[in-house]
């Protein structure tokens, strides 16, 4: 399970509902407490997709390895990444899962018409064939 | 020696460090002193080909070795090595699905495929909800029954106790060739039988603060269908402490009660209760009684509620208080606000971890065991019969209600129910040698009391009620 604290999850759904109707992405920061993932900080990253970007997105892998630098500065680690999806619903898409890793959370928050609708969270296994969902709370 | 950095998910797998210092003159020399090290790291970072897996980046101090020398690219002492994933994606392309429905279950579930809001989309839902039921009694019969019907793939049930006769009135999940069994294997069974698709978790314990974490932690939503107060308010903080849904309901007599605790923003089981009655006053269904259809329909609402929030359709039963009285055939409904001052999902909770349920209810852990022997005032149920066979002079007084004395009595018995005893004292002469009995021995034994302090001083109470005395006088006198 993943908890977003109130002021991280602000901070995400403010750089989805600003960058539509492109895809946004971003990183989270915060604790692991036991089964339950705390996230205390989000850090919005540019998309670096190299073509358009209404549906597809790009984390630069030093921009994530920053992200990760400030984590541990702050005492906290990288266990999540962020990205919208823009007047379409939050699901983790064929796309998604074929680029994603096993290490992390993926949250997805479905933008409609530049407001937030609704968000999921995922968890791909290790081969990038599956994701399970994983209970989100914000 | 050059330094790498270990992403907090691989950290289980190297003694939980942050960073570890390899020796290695190369990149591919330090990844393999890693693996080497800590052998488990290996198939996360490298397929079984022995090449890095395609999301995984390697840095050496800010530059990533593809632009580098791979492999070969040199380490220094002083540098650090980072290990990051590639990461990418967008909503085009399809969404993948997470399970998939072979034929068999696509035909049986037809009739939810065709309705919008469920499809194929809901129905794989279903499939790979964890659905925890406590207790297999009567909410968690029709709970189980209609649940593995729908689909629900992966049921737990927690309950170890043995289907007997007076559960079949309204268990429906067992029936009459169970009994004797455990009610786990018993509903595993009528479940299975319903619906092949499906998994069973039998957690054969009773739910206890040293267990529940465990047990609850699997599953993505919790339905309470106990009957007790400390297993509700176990249940109720469980949910709270996990954050998951407990969706719960109680049934008396003709009455049932029926909301969605722990969820969202939304009130808890403690924010309409603070506390428990007092030990006693709010009789069971074994000592009040309960419509058998009752938890039917109770039951019903919860599996109801539960298949909701597993598809994210309809407004749940959150903040609302269902109340359903069969009698009148009505529901009413309260509207329930979570209190900020709730000691366990308030603003500032003061339960921050699971406490003795049966010290914070009053009541015993376990059942007292009924004491040896005969204690002071008391009598057998032989001894009675033995008085009566020897012509003795007595009077023997039922102080049960008038419908129990419908279904079974004892010959001689004079009907003055406990609640009458003050008002019909006068029917009673204190020079005459007075049995009293009930049904198990606990109500006669307060009209004993109660005789003796009106000044009565041959009272005696018949040990264990008319239930002793058909186990050890008359088994022809039935059992309720």
């Amino acid at each position: 399970m993943i908890r977003i604290e109130s002021e991280a999850w602000q901070a995400m759904v403010r750089h989805a509902e600003s960058t539509f109707p492109n895809e946004c992405c971003g990183a989270m920061l915060g604790v692991i407490d036991g089964d339950e993932k705390i996230v205390r900080r989000a850090v919005p990253l540019e998309n670096a997709h190299p073509g358009p970007q209404a549906e597809r997105y790009e984390l630069r892998p030093e921009d994530l390895l920053r992200a990760d630098r400030e984590a541990r500065q702050a005492g906290m680690d990288l266990i999540g990444i962020f990205h919208s999806h823009p007047d379409c619903d939050a699901y983790f898409s064929e796309t998604d899962l074929k680029n994603s890793c096993p290490w992390y959370s993926f949250v997805v928050l479905s933008i409609k018409g530049g407001r937030f609708d609704h968000a999921n969270s995922y968890l791909p296994n290790a081969d990038q064939t599956a994701a399970d969902k994983e209970i989100l709370v914000y | 020696m050059p330094k790498i950095l270990i992403p907090t998910p691989l950290r289980q797998y190297a003694d939980k460090r942050d960073s570890i210092e390899v020796s290695g003159g190369t990149v591919g020399e330090a990844l393999d002193a890693l693996t080497m090290q800590y052998p488990e790291l290996r198939r996360h970072l490298f397929t079984d080909e022995g090449k890095l897996r395609s999301f995984v980046n390697v840095y050496v101090s800010d530059e990533d070795i593809r632009y580098l020398n791979k492999d070969a690219t040199p380490v220094k002492d002083t540098d650090t090595i980072s290990i990051v994933p590639s990461i990418a994606g967008g909503s085009a392309g399809v969404a993948a699905p997470p399970a998939a429905l072979d034929k068999d279950e696509i035909l049986r579930y037809s009739r939810h495929l065709i309705i919008p809001e469920v499809g194929m989309e809901g129905q794989l839902k279903l499939k790979q909800a964890k659905v925890l039921l406590i207790g297999a009694g009567g909410l968690g019969a029709p709970l189980g029954l209609y649940l593995a019907a729908a689909g629900v793939g992966r049921i737990g049930i927690v309950d170890f106790d043995v289907v007997d006769f007076t559960n079949l009135q309204r268990q429906v999940i067992h029936g009459t060739h169970d009994v004797g069994r455990k009610k786990l294997d018993s509903a595993a069974d009528a479940m299975l039988e319903i619906n092949p698709h499906i998994q069973i978790d039998k957690h054969e314990t009773a739910l206890s603060s040293e267990n529940a974490l465990d047990i609850l932690r699997d599953y993505d939503i919790v339905i309470d269908g106990t009957d007790n107060f400390p297993t509700r308010y176990l249940v109720n903080d469980a949910c709270v402490l996990l954050k998951k849904p407990n969706v719960y309901g109680s049934i008396f007599r003709f009455e049932g009660q029926a909301t969605i605790f722990a969820y969202g923003n939304g009130p808890c089981y403690r924010c309409l209760y603070p506390e428990p009655p007092p030990p006693g006053l709010v009789p069971s269904c074994a000592e009040g009684g309960v419509l058998g259809i009752l938890p039917g329909t109770i039951g019903l609402i919860q599996a109801t509620e539960a298949v909701k929030l597993l598809l994210g359709i309809g407004e749940p039963l959150v903040g609302r208080l269902l109340l359903y009285d069969a009698l009148s055939m009505r529901f009413r409904e309260l509207k329930l606000r979570r209190n900020v001052d709730c000691p366990v999902c308030g603003d500032h909770p003061t339960i921050t971890e699971l406490i003795d349920y049966h010290q914070f209810c009053g009541v015993p852990r376990q059942p007292e065991a009924p004491p040896v022997g005969m204690k002071e005032g008391e009598i057998d149920p032989a001894d009675v019969k033995a008085r009566i066979d020897r012509g003795e002079r007595f009077v023997l007084i039922d102080v049960r209600e008038p419908h129990e004395y419908q279904i079974c009595k004892i010959p001689f018995a004079k009907l003055i129910p406990l609640g009458d005893l003050p008002k019909r004292i006068h029917e009673l002469d204190s020079a005459d040698e007075i049995v009293v009995h009930c049904k198990s021995g606990a109500r006669s034994a307060k009209a004993a009391d109660f005789l003796r302090q009106a000044g009565f001083k041959k009272v005696l109470n018949m040990k264990g009620g008319i239930l002793a005395w058909s186990d050890k006088v008359d088994p022809s006198v039935p059992k309720y």
